[in-house]
């Protein structure tokens, strides 16, 4: 049974996005500075895995990836389109709300740990066990848009 | 108990789902653990009284104990098949309802000012986790516990 193989990648996905996220929050970042950022980074980082139990918990059932050739074949298009519009979306969004507020988001530490990890997070286990084709499109498109932001628009 | 050197034996939806909600009740004891270590830290708390350390977990423990040991099983267990749509709608509602009354108790916890009380309360809500971990082993407990890991989550992050 392939049932044993998935829940054990489920476990080690988990397992293995805390770490890296454990690693790169104390490898990057200078300013941490008092216990109350710790707290606050690690609770940013745990705050998917709650939620990713329940959504596992409601939705037990179509989590063997169906990788057949004509179901690729069908999602294929609205996949890409939904990635592009994220893309686009996102970007300009983050744009917006920088604008607006007049802060930009590494100055928000929190909030960047929380988008990157709740998206990683969601994308790992909807690759591993769901394979969604379109959610697969908005989270990546989700994750690039974070990625544009961060390294070409902010100065 | 070590998932990925023991694999259980998960061929039934429900056991998958029996052994999700046990590791959701671990999160959200370490949470709670968590929440005291950094309240402690942070607050500088004292201990105002050594005997009543001792004594605060008794107050939540003991009537656990009691009320385990006389009430039935309110649900059958957890079921083989899908949720309806309909389900799942009330269930998230009632998760956000609870991460929402949560926020709001992790705030009052963070008034505390003396250690002992603060175990007491943490202990008063590992009781609760723990009742709905033995008792009410169905979709409602399991939204009980991510509402209570997500209300600390939430508290952690936006009003610490």
């Amino acid at each position: 049974m392939k049932i044993k193989q998935v829940n054990t990648a489920f476990l080690v996905t988990l397992g293995v996005s805390i770490v890296v996220f454990v690693y790169l929050v104390f490898l990057g970042y200078d300013d941490i500075k008092t216990l109350k950022d710790i707290v606050k980074i690690i609770a940013s980082i745990l705050f998917p895995i709650p939620l990713l139990f329940f959504v596992r918990f409601l939705l037990i059932e179509h989590f063997l990836p169906k990788n057949s050739d004509a179901y690729k074949r069908k999602h294929q298009k609205p996949a890409t389109l939904l990635l592009i519009l994220t893309v686009i979306v996102c970007v300009f969004s983050m744009q917006f709300l920088e604008w607006i507020s007049g802060q930009k988001l590494e100055d928000h530490l929190i909030f960047a740990h929380l988008i990157n990890s709740t998206s990683i997070s969601s994308y790992v286990l909807n690759y591993v066990l769901y394979n969604n084709l379109r959610v697969n499109g908005i989270l990546s498109g989700v994750l690039l848009s974070l990625a544009i932001h961060v390294f070409f628009l902010t100065a | 108990m070590n998932p990925i050197m023991q694999p259980p034996k998960p061929r039934l939806n429900a056991n998958k789902r029996e052994l999700l909600f046990t590791f959701q009740s671990i999160i959200v004891t370490s949470l709670l653990a968590f929440t005291a270590i950094a309240f402690f830290f942070h607050f500088n708390l004292r201990i105002e009284k050594g005997i009543k350390v001792i004594f605060a977990p008794f107050l939540s423990v003991v009537p656990l104990l009691f009320i385990l040991s006389i009430l039935r099983d309110l649900r059958k267990g957890f079921k083989e098949g899908n949720y309806s749509k309909d389900e799942i709608l009330k269930f998230c509602l009632i998760t956000l309802g609870i991460t929402a009354l949560f926020t709001g108790i992790t705030y009052l916890l963070s008034k505390i000012d003396a250690l002992e009380i603060l175990l007491a309360a943490i202990m008063a809500i590992l009781s609760i986790v723990f009742f709905s971990r033995s008792k009410i082993k169905d979709i409602l407990g399991m939204s009980i516990i991510t509402g209570i890991a997500e209300g600390v989550i939430v508290y952690m992050i936006f009003l610490f």
